[in-house]
C-alpha cells in the first residue's frame, strides 16, 4: 500500500477519550457559566500578571475543560487574583473564583 | 441549714458551672494571646484606657447607649436586660447586707429573698419597691421582645437573627426568668396575706406579721393580695404552687446559666474583657490570635448588621451576613461559600453595637485556609521595572485605573495643568498592589506584592505617592510602611492643589451627587476632600444614604463568590439610590465602583479626576 505520509502523530494528538474527564465535569457542575465561555481571551488581554510573564487564563481554562490538568496548579500561581480579568469578561464568569476553585482541587490533588 | 430548701439547687448547679466555664475560657483565651499582646494589656491598667474602658463598659454593656441609637424601643429592651437585671441584682445584695446588718448569710438567702424574709408590704419608698420597679421594667423589655418576634419592623429591624436550638432554649429560659420570679414573689405574698407569716431575723425571736398585711410591694405585694383572694385557701396553704414558681424560677436560672457560654448570652460577660482589650490597643490581625474569640463570643446576635447588608437587601443572599459568619465560625462550621461570600463594605461594622472588627475577622479566616506560598511564586517579577518618567511625585494607577483609561488619561492631564513633573509607576502596566490578594486570604502571597512595590517606590525617591485607586490608597497606607513616602489618594491631591491655587477649574452649574466608595471612605475616613472638589465644579447633591452609611457598588474584589446577577443587582440599587438625588452625572472616586454603577446606571458615571480635567 502507498504510504501517503498522513499518520496520527501521537505528542501532538489532542485525544478527549484517553483525558481523565473527571475534574472537568465537576468543575462545569459547580460553575456551570463556563459553558458560556466563547474563549475570547479577553481575560488574557487585560491581565496584569501577562505583561511580566507568559500567563493565560484562557489556555489554563481551555486545558483544564479538556482534562490535561498537568502543570496547571503551578500555572495558576502566577495570578496576582486583581480581578481585571473579570471586569473584562464578557460574559460576566466570576473568573477570580474559578483561578482560586481550580487551584485549590489541583493542589489537593497532587497531595 | 434549716432554712435550706431543695429548689435553689438548680440555680446553684447553674451559677458553679458558669463561673468555671467562663473562668476557664477566659484564661485559655488570654494565655493564648502573644507576648506582645498580653504586654499591651498589662500596661494599660495603671493607664486612663481603663477608666475609658469601665465608662465603655457602663455606656455599652449597662445602658446599650448605640443601640438606643438605632432605634429607641430596640435600646430600651437591651437596656431592661441588661441595667434593669445588674441593678436588681446589686439591689438585692444591698438590700441582704443592710437588713442582716453586714452579717453573712448563705447566697441562696440573697438570690430568693422574698421568700426567705418576706418584707411588709408598706406604703413606703423601700427597697422592695425599687425591686418591684425594676422587675417592671424588666417585664416590660420582655414584653417587647416577645412583640419583636411578631413585628419587628415596629423596632427597626426588617431583618432578625435566625436562632439555632441553643440560642432558642436559652433565650425561653431568659424570658421565663422574670414572670416566674414575679409569680413566686407574688405567691409567697398571697400566702402571707391569706395566713400571716414571719420577718426572718437572725436573732431567735422572729418578728410575726398579721394576716391581712402580706409583703413585697406595689407590683408582687399587690399581685400577691388579688391571687389570696381569687385562689382557693387551702391551695394556698399547701404551699404546692408557691413552691412550684419558686422551683421554676431556680431552675430557669440554672437553664440560662448552663446554655450561657454555649450561646449567643456568652456576650453578656464577653463584653467586658473584651472592651478592656481593646481600649489597651488589641486589634484582629491578618492572622487569626485568640483575641478574636474574644471579639467572636462578643457577639449578641441581634441581627443589626443584617439590615444594612447589601447582599441580603440587594442581592437577596442570606445567611452570610456578620452574625451568621461569627457563629459559623465560634461552632467551627464555617464554610468557604460563608467565609467568601462577603464585599467587606463595612455597613455592618458600621452598624455593629459591640464594635467587632468584622471585615478583620471573615479575612483572617479566608486566611487561614490559604496554602503555604510557594517560595518561588511570582519568581517571574523579580528585577522588573514598568516605571516611566522621574519625579518627586509619583503615580500609581492600580490595575482598576488600568482597566479605565480614562481616568489615566485625565490624571495626565491633570498633572500637566499643575505642572508636576510625575514618575509613573505603572502607566504601562505594574504590579498589583497586593490587596486583592490579601482580601482572598493569601496573604503571603500579597506581601510578595508589596514588596516589589515598595522597592520600586524607595528606588525612584519618590516623596508623595497619589493613586487614584482605593483600594492601592488602603493598602499603601495600612501594609507598605512607607517611611518618608506620603500617600495621597487623587481626591486629596487634586483638593490640594486648588487649595494652592495651582489649578484653576471653571466652576459651572452641573448637578453631580457623589458615591462613596467603601475602601475610600468607611475604609479610609476620607469623606470631605472628594465632596471639596465637586462643589468646586458644580452643585453636590447627596444620596440618601451617604457617608459611612454609603451604599457599596458590588463589584467589591473581597467577595469572591458573588456571581454576576448579585453584583448587577447591587449595582441597581446603588445606581437607583444616586438618580433619585435628581443630579445629572454620578460622581466617585474609585475606578471600580465607577465600572461596577456604570453597568446599571441610567446617568452618565465620572471618576472624580474626568469632572476635573474636563473642567481645567
Amino acid at each position: 500500500m502507498t504510504s501517503w505520509g498522513y499518520s496520527i502523530s501521537r505528542p501532538r494528538s489532542i485525544d478527549i477519550d484517553r483525558n481523565d474527564m473527571s475534574y472537568s465535569k465537576e468543575l462545569l457542575r459547580e460553575y456551570p457559566e463556563l459553558q458560556t465561555c466563547i474563549a475570547c481571551g479577553n481575560c488574557t488581554a487585560a491581565c496584569t500578571a501577562a505583561n511580566f510573564t507568559s500567563f493565560s487564563l484562557r489556555k489554563v481554562h481551555t486545558l483544564v475543560r479538556r482534562g490535561e490538568y498537568q502543570g496547571m496548579a503551578e500555572e495558576l500561581e502566577k495570578c496576582m487574583l486583581c480581578g481585571k480579568c473579570r471586569l473584562a469578561c464578557p460574559r460576566g464568569i466570576n473568573t477570580r473564583q474559578i483561578v482560586l476553585t481550580i487551584k485549590k482541587h489541583l493542589a489537593n490533588r497532587s497531595r | 441549714m434549716e432554712h435550706f430548701r431543695l429548689f435553689v439547687l438548680p440555680f446553684y448547679a447553674g451559677a458553679i458551672f458558669l463561673l468555671i466555664t467562663l473562668l476557664f475560657k477566659y484564661i485559655y483565651w488570654f494565655v493564648g494571646l502573644s507576648r506582645e499582646q498580653k504586654r499591651l494589656f498589662w500596661r494599660s491598667l495603671p493607664t486612663r484606657a481603663t477608666w475609658k474602658s469601665i465608662l465603655e463598659i457602663i455606656n455599652e454593656s449597662l445602658l446599650h447607649r448605640k443601640i438606643w441609637r438605632t432605634n429607641p424601643l430596640l435600646g430600651y429592651m437591651h437596656t431592661s436586660f441588661a441595667l434593669g437585671w445588674f441593678l436588681l441584682i446589686t439591689v438585692g445584695w444591698i438590700e441582704t447586707y443592710v437588713y442582716f446588718k453586714g452579717e453573712g448569710v448563705p447566697l441562696y438567702v440573697d438570690i430568693f429573698f422574698s421568700y426567705y424574709v418576706h418584707p411588709i408590704f408598706e406604703r413606703a419608698f423601700n427597697f422592695s419597691l425599687i425591686k418591684d420597679a425594676l422587675l417592671l421594667l424588666i417585664l416590660i423589655g420582655v414584653g417587647l421582645a416577645l412583640f419583636k418576634r411578631i413585628r419587628s419592623r415596629v423596632m427597626g429591624m426588617k431583618r432578625t437573627t435566625k436562632h439555632m436550638l441553643g440560642d432558642r432554649i436559652a433565650l425561653t429560659a431568659l424570658w421565663l426568668i422574670f414572670p416566674a420570679r414575679l409569680l413566686a414573689e407574688s405567691l409567697t405574698s398571697a400566702e402571707v396575706w391569706r395566713f400571716g407569716g414571719y420577718v426572718w431575723t437572725l436573732s431567735e425571736n422572729t418578728q410575726l406579721i398579721p394576716p391581712g398585711i402580706g409583703c413585697g410591694s406595689f407590683l408582687t405585694g399587690s399581685l400577691g393580695q388579688w391571687l389570696a383572694n381569687f385562689l382557693p385557701a387551702r391551695i394556698i396553704e399547701a404551699q404546692h404552687i408557691e413552691l412550684g414558681a419558686w422551683w421554676i424560677y431556680s431552675i430557669a436560672l440554672g437553664v440560662f446559666f448552663i446554655a450561657l457560654p454555649f450561646s449567643r448570652y456568652m456576650h453578656i460577660f464577653t463584653e467586658m474583657p473584651l472592651i478592656f482589650l481593646r481600649n489597651a490597643g488589641l486589634r484582629a490581625s491578618e492572622k487569626e490570635t485568640t483575641y478574636d474569640r474574644f471579639q467572636i463570643d462578643a457577639c449578641s446576635r441581634c441581627g443589626i448588621c443584617i439590615d444594612p447588608c447589601q447582599l441580603q437587601s440587594g442581592a437577596d443572599i442570606q445567611g452570610v451576613q456578620a452574625v451568621y459568619f461569627l457563629r459559623d465560625r465560634r461552632y467551627g462550621r464555617l464554610t468557604d461559600a460563608v467565609a467568601d461570600n462577603c464585599l467587606m463594605c463595612g455597613r455592618c461594622q458600621q452598624a455593629c453595637p459591640v464594635g467587632i472588627e468584622q471585615n478583620t475577622l471573615r479575612l483572617n479566616s479566608r486566611a487561614k485556609r490559604a496554602y503555604p506560598d510557594a517560595p518561588n511564586r511570582y519568581a517571574y517579577i523579580q528585577g522588573k521595572d514598568p516605571s516611566t518618567g522621574e519625579g518627586k511625585v509619583g503615580y500609581f494607577a492600580g490595575c482598576m485605573t488600568l482597566l479605565t483609561p480614562r481616568i489615566l488619561l485625565a490624571m495626565e492631564q491633570i498633572f500637566a495643568a499643575a505642572h508636576e513633573t510625575v514618575w509613573w509607576a505603572d502607566k504601562n502596566g505594574g504590579v498589583c498592589c497586593g490587596r486583592p490578594l490579601k482580601l482572598a486570604g493569601e496573604v503571603d502571597a500579597a506581601r510578595k506584592m508589596m514588596n516589589f512595590n515598595k522597592e520600586l517606590f524607595q528606588k525612584h525617591g519618590i516623596t508623595t505617592l497619589v493613586t487614584s485607586c482605593p483600594i492601592c490608597l488602603k493598602v499603601f497606607k495600612e501594609d507598605y510602611q512607607l517611611e518618608g513616602i506620603e500617600v495621597l489618594h487623587h481626591s486629596e491631591y487634586i483638593q490640594r492643589l486648588l487649595a494652592e491655587g495651582r489649578l484653576h477649574l471653571h466652576a459651572g452649574s452641573e448637578t453631580f451627587t457623589y458615591h462613596d466608595p467603601c475602601e475610600l471612605g468607611r475604609g479610609g475616613g476620607i469623606y470631605d476632600a472628594p465632596r471639596e472638589v465637586i462643589a468646586a465644579l458644580g452643585i453636590l447633591k447627596e444620596p440618601a444614604e451617604t457617608r459611612e452609611h454609603a451604599l457599596c457598588c458590588g463589584s467589591s474584589i473581597a467577595n469572591t463568590a458573588i456571581d454576576d446577577e448579585g453584583q448587577r443587582r447591587i449595582s441597581g440599587q446603588v445606581a437607583t439610590a444616586l438618580a433619585a438625588t435628581g443630579a445629572t452625572s454620578i460622581v466617585t472616586a474609585c475606578p471600580l465602583c465607577k465600572k461596577g454603577i456604570a453597568r446599571e446606571a441610567t446617568i452618565p458615571v465620572y471618576d472624580l479626576a474626568e469632572i476635573v480635567a474636563r473642567a481645567i
